[in-house]
């Protein structure tokens, strides 16, 4: 067991590489994931056409492994796109691009059902109110009717937040350079196996505790407010 | 915590002491436990019609557990994985294209070369890329923890190395644009270019030339004997050869011949 | 896609078995359930950790459900894999050192969904086992554990399900569960990963979709059963909790 790479300036640049890629891709990933999970519950809720599809989307996002799914957008999905298409991605997109349309597609679709889940809390009522009050359908929407549904999600919000985070590792099963793959390379090269996976141990958890803590501070300060208003 | 991890080390240390006489075991419970790739042809994969493992490395490990008069069990392992588990006694020996390095030689022993094989590299047919020089800026797929990724990092130091978990994916991100070129020992390599049909070929110039042995974990002095004899007496008897043939010769895809014959391992000691 | 499954089908459902080592989906869902099982017994006790009278166990507990929650699933599999048993010595093979991961890492999710119902059960129901005399261990044994665990039995299924999608990062460390055999058949094919990852994706979401049907059964009938009870209480609660 030996610590002494830690002392080499190189192996925390690498390290550093890493965290930054793992921070990028989960950024990403987060802002599409909950952006296209609030249209999706937007699409089921509206299109009745619509709605088979969300659910198969949903579906195959919850009973397919998120490495299957990453597997099948890095190698698989570009091979049925026209020639051009793929000829354009095969120039520009690397195992980064994919890694983020796979995490947040998946995070799309467990995010979609939770607010799903929270919508269905609030009393018929309210809606009809907001009409009365003459507010448009968005502004309804957005006034009222999702900052209450995303209080009552909350918890699960957060715990999706946490998943993504963590699926952010399996990127590195196509190439992707991020902790858990500078971890590896280091582990490869240097054999200081021990030292190679705690430092980055240590770097998930505080991210980790990061997310779980303050999701549950920001959890009480909404319950805080929402008895307040009401 | 100083305490803690000194205790940890005298433990290792014991256990290491406990197993030091392992050709005992190997004798004792009558069966040599080797460690194989499961997925790279031709040095070790899953037949489909009898949906065994076969390939070079396999019969290899055949021929050292025979001259041990053991029976032999394979346990498959990933690239990345065959220095940890020789150390942590998963396995008895590893025959997985275990290229010497010095870097290595701290980690595991090795026994004589029983194969020497360059490191090329593929690119796609239609890439016009000729030389190294080419590869200036342009990404290179390699089998994570494999010696053709430490060589590429070595000798392409413009290059972003990519590292798969397994030579199909670092074929296939070859295949589909993803890298410009791929590094990967001679053997799986034509391989990966025979399938292709032709889509992808072999540069000139080569990484490294590579002295692959069988992998033991460090200290385990008689069963490295036992296995170097082992080896003397395969090459004595021409059954290296014979498998050589078999796997790689005139009668197969790759139609290559075997330049050195096992070679003490002293003679590379001194390389990088 | 025929062609594929009529030459590597069996290789795909049972790998190598019965000339070798099991394989495939069928060593995905082994060891699925192998880890369930392991796990459950300790998740029983990381919750009954969670909920003690003694608050040196709970915060213990409470460290080691943060510690696994925080961590990625990758993460602990390599530890498992690579830096566990250089540091004791003691080397198993990939399959066991997966399902150790899972069963740290299920004690803690499992765990927590059976917090989830201890915490759903009246607190008169403790009180009233309390008060005819009974003490903490036949309280938990005979009134408190065979409710919460009924009730409990949707969300194993559901586990259950996560633990057949986790068992792929095993594909990682070279267990040849499901998804190293379709790494396997594309290391033999080459020139179509687009047909061998389109049936990786539909056994697994067969597998699973199937599974998830039947917890929603499970789920039907255990609330129709004790419909009115507290049961159908704790089922929604746990059901909240995962």
């Amino acid at each position: 067991m030996t610590f002494a790479i830690l002392e080499q300036a190189d192996i925390w640049r690498l390290f550093a590489t890493g965290l930054r890629l793992t921070a990028e891709l989960f950024v990403f990933a987060a802002i599409l994931g909950f952006g296209f999970g609030a249209a999706l519950t937007a699409l089921r809720q509206s299109n009745r056409w619509a709605a088979p599809l969300v659910i198969g989307f949903v579906e195959y996002h919850r009973n397919v492994p998120s490495l299957v799914q990453l597997l099948v957008w890095y190698f698989a999905v570009p091979q049925v796109l026209p020639a051009i298409l793929r000829g354009w991605i095969e120039q520009n997109l690397d195992g980064f691009v994919f890694a983020i349309v796979a995490l947040s597609l998946n995070a799309a679709a467990y995010i979609s059902e939770d607010l799903r889940s929270g919508f269905r809390t609030l009393p018929k009522g309210q809606f009809e109110a907001t009409e009365a009050l003459g507010l448009s359908r968005f502004q309804a929407l957005r006034l009222v009717l999702l900052p209450q549904a995303v209080r009552a999600c909350f918890p699960a919000l957060v715990s999706q937040t946490l998943s993504l985070f963590k699926a952010t590792t399996l990127a590195m099963a196509i190439g992707v350079g991020e902790l858990m793959y500078v971890a590896r390379r280091i582990d490869g090269q240097t054999y200081a196996t021990f030292a190679a996976f705690l430092v980055p141990t240590i770097m998930y958890l505080c991210c980790t505790l990061a997310i779980m803590f303050g999701g549950e501070r920001m959890q009480r300060r909404l319950v805080a407010t929402g008895a307040d208003s009401r | 915590m100083k305490a803690v991890f000194a205790g940890l080390i005298i433990a290792v240390g014991c256990i290491e002491v406990a197993h030091a006489a392992r050709l005992d075991d190997i004798r004792a419970r009558g069966t040599l436990v080797c460690g194989v790739f499961g997925d790279l042809v031709p040095l070790g994969f899953e037949d489909p019609k009898t949906r065994t493992l076969v390939g070079f490395d396999v019969d290899v490990c055949k021929g050292v557990a025979d001259s041990l008069h053991v029976k032999l069990e394979l346990n498959t392992l990933s690239v990345a994985a065959r220095v940890p588990s020789l150390q942590t006694d998963r396995v008895d020996v590893v025959a997985a294209a275990m290229g010497y390095t010095s870097e290595r030689a701290k980690q595991i022993a090795f026994s004589a070369a029983y194969i020497q094989v360059p490191i090329p590299v593929l690119v796609l047919s239609d890439s016009g890329i000729e030389g190294f020089n080419d590869l200036r800026g342009k990404k290179v797929s390699a089998i994570r923890g494999s010696t053709p990724e430490l060589f590429a990092r070595q000798k392409l130091p413009e290059s972003e190395i990519v590292t798969f978990d397994d030579g199909p994916l670092a074929y296939l991100a070859l295949q589909q644009h993803k890298v410009q070129a791929m590094a990967i020992s001679q053997g799986a390599g034509i391989g990966f270019r025979n399938r292709s049909e032709r889509k992808v070929r072999f540069l000139a110039e080569v990484l490294h030339w590579e002295p692959d042995c069988i992998g033991i974990k460090l200290g385990e002095t008689a069963l490295l004997d036992a296995v170097n004899a082992g080896l003397g007496e395969m090459e004595k008897s021409g059954q290296l050869q014979t498998i050589w043939d078999k796997w790689f010769g005139d009668g197969t895809e790759y139609k290559l011949t075997r330049e050195k014959k096992l070679t003490p391992l002293a003679e590379f000691e001194n390389q990088p | 896609m025929i062609d594929i499954l009529s030459r590597f089908g069996t290789s795909l459902l049972i790998g190598q078995f019965p000339h070798g080592p099991l394989g495939g989906i069928a060593l995905t869902v082994v060891m699925s359930a192998v880890a369930l099982l392991c796990a459950f017994p300790f998740a029983v006790g990381v919750a009954m950790a969670r909920t003690s009278p003694i608050a040196a166990v709970r915060r213990l507990a409470a460290v080691y459900v943060y510690f696994v929650r925080g961590v990625p699933l990758l993460l602990l599999i390599f530890w498992a894999y690579f830096v566990v048993p250089l540091v004791t010595g003691v080397g198993t093979s990939a399959t066991v050192t997966v399902i150790c991961a899972l069963v740290a890492y299920e004690g803690a999710y499992l765990g927590e969904a059976i917090r989830g119902a201890l915490e759903a059960l009246p607190r008169g129901q403790v009180e009233a086992s309390r008060s005819l005399g009974l003490g903490y261990w036949s309280t938990s044994t005979y009134v408190v554990l065979p409710q919460v665990l009924v009730s409990c039995l949707p969300s194993m299924v559901n586990q259950f399900i996560i633990l057949v999608k986790d068992t792929s990062l095993a594909s990682l460390v070279g267990v040849h569960e499901l998804t190293f055999s379709a790494n396997q058949i594309n290391a033999q094919l080459l020139t179509q990963p687009l047909e061998v990852y389109a049936l990786l994706a539909a056994a697994y979401f067969v597998l699973c979709f199937a599974l998830s049907r039947l917890s929603q059964f499970l789920e039907s009938k255990i609330a129709r059963i004790r419909s009115g009870s507290t049961g159908s209480a704790a089922v929604v609660a746990i059901a909240e909790a995962i």
